[in-house]
């Protein structure tokens, strides 16, 4: 049985790290996915940019292939 | 159109320029996970350096990206020593030279808030972490605002939890 919490967590919801600042805090309630932060955080910098080099790999594949069957 | 800014980071060492890495590289550097479709460097400028950030580039189809006709870099040698910041289109993506930066100063002030890391493809100089909030605190564009908000809870963060980088 899944409890309550779990479900909402399930559905997105975010927990934040109990000790986290005003300044984590209030990015998250400004609407930032704070988890994407944390995430980030836990790898190396080097690994980050290596990522991103993929993301933007990845957008730009995809922006192509949008021209290429004529979206706008 | 590719943006392959490993590639270009090493071809600009290569070249001996000497730079630091600003914008939003350094962003997702520092711990911010943002799509960024450029390379900013700040560099010192002269006609030297310019001729640097050609021979890093010169095969790779390099124009001025901002100019109406997408005026090659090679034509226009005769105004090198003239530019105090350089906007280019290549094949392996764009590149943003600035010689100073908002909120920052000049090159050798911008030098003086970076920190050199060792990564597997070289060493590169990144722009602090104290620095970049400032710099985009300066630009002021909502997005940089919002990587402000985003660096700032980064900084905290680091703070609390010395291991992370």
């Amino acid at each position: 049985m899944i409890d309550e919490e779990t479900l909402a967590q399930m559905n997105g919801k975010y927990v934040c790290p109990p000790d986290a600042g005003p300044a984590w805090r209030a990015a998250m309630e400004y609407g930032f996915d704070m988890s994407l932060i944390e995430a980030s955080l836990k790898l190396t910098p080097e690994q980050r940019l290596a990522e991103h080099q993929q993301a933007i790999d990845f957008m730009i594949e995809l922006q192509e292939s949008g021209k290429a069957h004529g979206a706008k | 159109m590719a943006q392959n800014d490993q590639a270009l980071l090493m071809r600009l060492k290569d070249s001996g320029l000497e730079f630091v890495v600003i914008g939003g590289l350094c962003v997702v550097y520092h711990g911010v996970p943002v799509a960024t479709f450029d390379l900013d460097i700040c560099c010192p400028f002269g006609e030297e350096n310019v001729r640097k950030i050609e021979s890093a580039v010169k095969d790779l189809n390099p124009v001025h990206r901002l100019t109406a006709n997408k005026l090659p870099l090679e034509e226009t040698r005769s105004s090198f020593k003239d530019l105090k910041n350089i906007y280019l289109q290549t094949d392996l993506g764009k590149l943003d030279c600035l010689g100073e930066v908002a909120g920052l100063g000049s090159y050798e002030q911008v030098l003086q808030q970076s920190i050199l890391h060792s990564m597997s493809f070289g060493k590169f100089r990144m722009l602090n972490l104290d620095a970049l909030i400032a710099a985009k605190a300066a630009a002021g564009r909502p997005k940089d605002l919002d990587a402000v908000r985003l660096l700032q809870a980064v900084k905290e963060r680091k703070e609390q939890q010395k291991d992370l980088f």
